[in-house]
């Protein structure tokens, strides 16, 4: 592969990474504070969908990633009130997200775009850094992307600032590694979840946007495809490290670039076999992950005062 | 009125479920509403496709057939708070295994045929679901993403498969040749094509609730799904029942996708089964996962999707209405069950 095509490749995986990223942090945040959401593939596919209902309708993609934004955090929200609040089991409640998701994304575009299709979708535009985007090499491949993803790429920085050196990075890790020391020194256990749970759902719309709006350029049914999923992946094999999420996701964004190079470079290799590449990639991070993962200890697991 | 004398609880916990329920109620008519149709109209309609009309109720015990199998796989894996959300990929590896062995099986004198068809079915999603359950045992690799992830791989894999080597032998569509009559599954009721695969679900059913009620592995995977820590004290040994269960639940989704082939459709082709899996969690939990109540559980849901396509193709409201509902289903089991948790502890 020649030098041109590997520019190319790097920086498509560079646009491919951002969904997962997006999620990944908020599911970062979330998990860190105690409260487990898998139903990330459920709140993107209405953010995607939300995004490109309300870039339509208003004429700008910051519309549709304002209401994506505001459709996650409902949905995060929801997940909160459920596991949070009312304290039953948070991977049932996942799991009902993503069939929410599923659906309300589904009847939404069928109802509002009908057979007709989208039709034009207005997107997010390259914003090329002046000067650094024309350096040779580099330059496609960091500076010539979207806003959202230097976004993205500034959102990961800075939580991995936040998360061990703020105050609010202390109360989070508090309420998720021992609710009950946190609770003992004042800290409203509950709260700071549901602000965590929110947030997360929030940063899965804002993926799912992007996905829609400036990865692609339109909605498809459960077009997500399993990149909720592998956000959730990501967290485990970056061990809640925000930055960690960011070189995982990378890495997920490149394979994806690169098994769709492959499958044109090789057409006596069935396709399929490339589509499955990122799949079975992070089939092997988890498992190579796990097995010395430290997780949040209270993970998953409801406060009750005794 | 004081809330004590109606033995309601008070608290957050209550309330929030409470408004999650009222919520929940609004959310199907509005939707109906959003659509431009008549709620009560399309609710009737809804019930009427899939419950008061012979070839609707007909076509309801056809599609509760695979939910009801997948549905006790789902809920023997979470009884043990194994989470196999990966019924779809063991459901199409069952089938696609099942159908390529099909050429040898016919040779087979006929009833044993269709058993071994059967039996390689349930091999397939027994083999799929074990390879999540060796990555959870071996690896500490969570079930939930690994089954997730094998769903989208067993996906293309299938792709594959009905494109190339298995493809129908004229190599015009992307699917399979039907599987000859021999290993077709008897019909029960023909003019409703309602096929052995009935018979196969109940006694799947009445095996498992054996199983589960009275055999020490069924003990010991509801042990572990209760107190894991008590259970290990107990000799249970994690792991292996762990990568067990995921088996287990493999093999009944691997079942319910060969008899799909061998009752229903006669042969793999693009779109085979999409969603059963995650509408098998939904009636695992409806039937608050016992086995014995999880036919008729799947017989609603069976029900709830008949009577969305019907009210797809009659009105404005689309088909995916019904993974709205099931999932505010879902919601509302979790609330009613905090909701009933309070009571007792108060």
């Amino acid at each position: 592969m020649d030098g041109v095509l590997l520019v190319g490749l790097l920086a498509s995986g560079v646009r491919f990474a951002m969904p997962i990223l997006f999620a990944a942090l908020g599911e970062t945040v979330a998990q860190r504070a105690g409260v487990l959401n898998v139903g990330l593939e459920g709140i993107m596919l209405a953010g995607a969908f939300l995004a490109v209902l309300c870039a339509v309708a208003t004429g700008s993609p910051w519309g549709g990633l304002a209401a994506a934004a505001a459709g996650g955090l409902a949905m995060g929200l929801l997940h909160g009130l459920m596991a949070v609040r009312m304290k039953v089991d948070q991977i049932i409640a996942g799991i009902a997200l993503i069939l929410l998701g599923l659906g309300l994304s589904g009847f939404g575009y069928r109802l509002a775009f009908g057979a007709g299709g989208v039709g034009q979708v207005p997107g997010f535009a390259r914003l090329d850094i002046p000067g650094l985007s024309d350096i040779p090499v580099l330059g496609p491949i960091l500076f010539g992307h979207h806003l959202l993803a230097y976004a993205g790429v500034t959102a990961a920085f800075g939580l991995a600032w936040v998360l061990p050196r703020s105050g609010l990075g202390l109360t989070l890790r508090a309420v998720g590694e021992n609710p009950k020391a946190a609770d003992a020194a004042g800290i409203d256990v509950d709260r700071v979840r549901m602000a965590a749970a929110a947030f997360g759902g929030a940063m899965a719309g804002i993926g799912g946007a992007y996905l829609s709006t400036a990865q692609l350029a339109g909605f498809v049914e459960n077009m997500v495809a399993g990149r909720g999923f592998i956000a959730i992946a990501c967290v485990v094999f970056a061990r809640w490290n925000p930055v960690g999420a960011l070189v995982a996701a990378l890495l997920f964004g490149i394979a994806d670039a690169a098994q769709i190079r492959l499958q044109s470079l090789y057409p006596g290799i069935p396709y399929q076999a490339f589509i499955i590449l990122p799949f079975v990639l992070a089939l092997a991070a988890l498992a190579a992950a796990a097995r010395s993962a430290h997780l949040p200890a209270a993970l998953g697991r409801p406060y009750r005062r005794d | 009125m004081d809330g004590r004398t109606l033995n309601l609880p008070r608290d957050t916990e209550a309330r929030a479920a409470l408004g999650l329920i009222a919520a929940g109620a609004l959310l199907l008519p509005g939707l109906i509403a959003v659509a431009g149709e008549n709620p009560l109209r399309v609710l009737g309609l809804m019930v009427a496709g899939a419950f008061l009309d012979l070839r609707g109720l007909a076509d309801t015990v056809v599609r509760a057939i695979p939910l009801c199998l997948m549905g006790l796989g789902v809920a023997v894996a979470f009884r043990a708070r194994v989470f196999n959300i990966g019924g779809d990929g063991q459901f199409l590896i069952g089938a696609a295994l099942a159908v390529a062995a099909s050429g040898w099986l016919v040779l087979l004198p006929a009833p044993l045929g269709v058993v071994a068809l059967l039996a390689a079915g349930t091999l397939g999603g027994a083999l799929w679901g074990g390879i999540a359950g060796v990555l959870r045992a071996r690896f500490n690799a969570n079930e939930i993403i690994a089954t997730i992830l094998l769903n989208y791989i067993a996906l293309h894999v299938l792709s594959w498969l009905i494109r190339g080597p298995l493809q129908e032998a004229a190599g015009v569509f992307p699917r399979t040749d039907r599987l000859p009559p021999d290993l077709r599954l008897p019909m029960l009721v023909d003019a409703a094509r309602i096929s052995a695969g009935l018979a196969v679900a109940l006694v799947a059913v009445g095996v498992l609730w054996l199983v589960m009620a009275r055999s020490r592995f069924g003990f010991q995977v509801t042990a572990l799904g209760e107190n894991p820590e008590a259970a290990r004290y107990g000799g249970v040994r994690p792991g292996l029942i762990t990568a067990a269960v995921l088996a287990l639940s493999g093999a009944l989704a691997g079942l319910a996708g060969i008899v799909e082939v061998a009752g229903v459709h006669g042969r793999i082709q693009d779109g085979f089964g999409a969603g059963l899996g995650i509408s098998g969690i939904a009636v695992a939990l409806l039937a608050r996962l016992n086995p014995l109540w999880v036919p008729a559980s799947a017989f609603g849901f069976a029900g709830l999707h008949v009577g969305s396509a019907t009210v797809a193709r009659a009105t404005a409201v689309p088909f995916p209405v019904v993974n709205v509902i099931e999932g505010a289903i879902i919601l509302a089991y979790l609330a009613a069950l905090a909701l009933r948790g309070r009571q007792r502890a108060g």
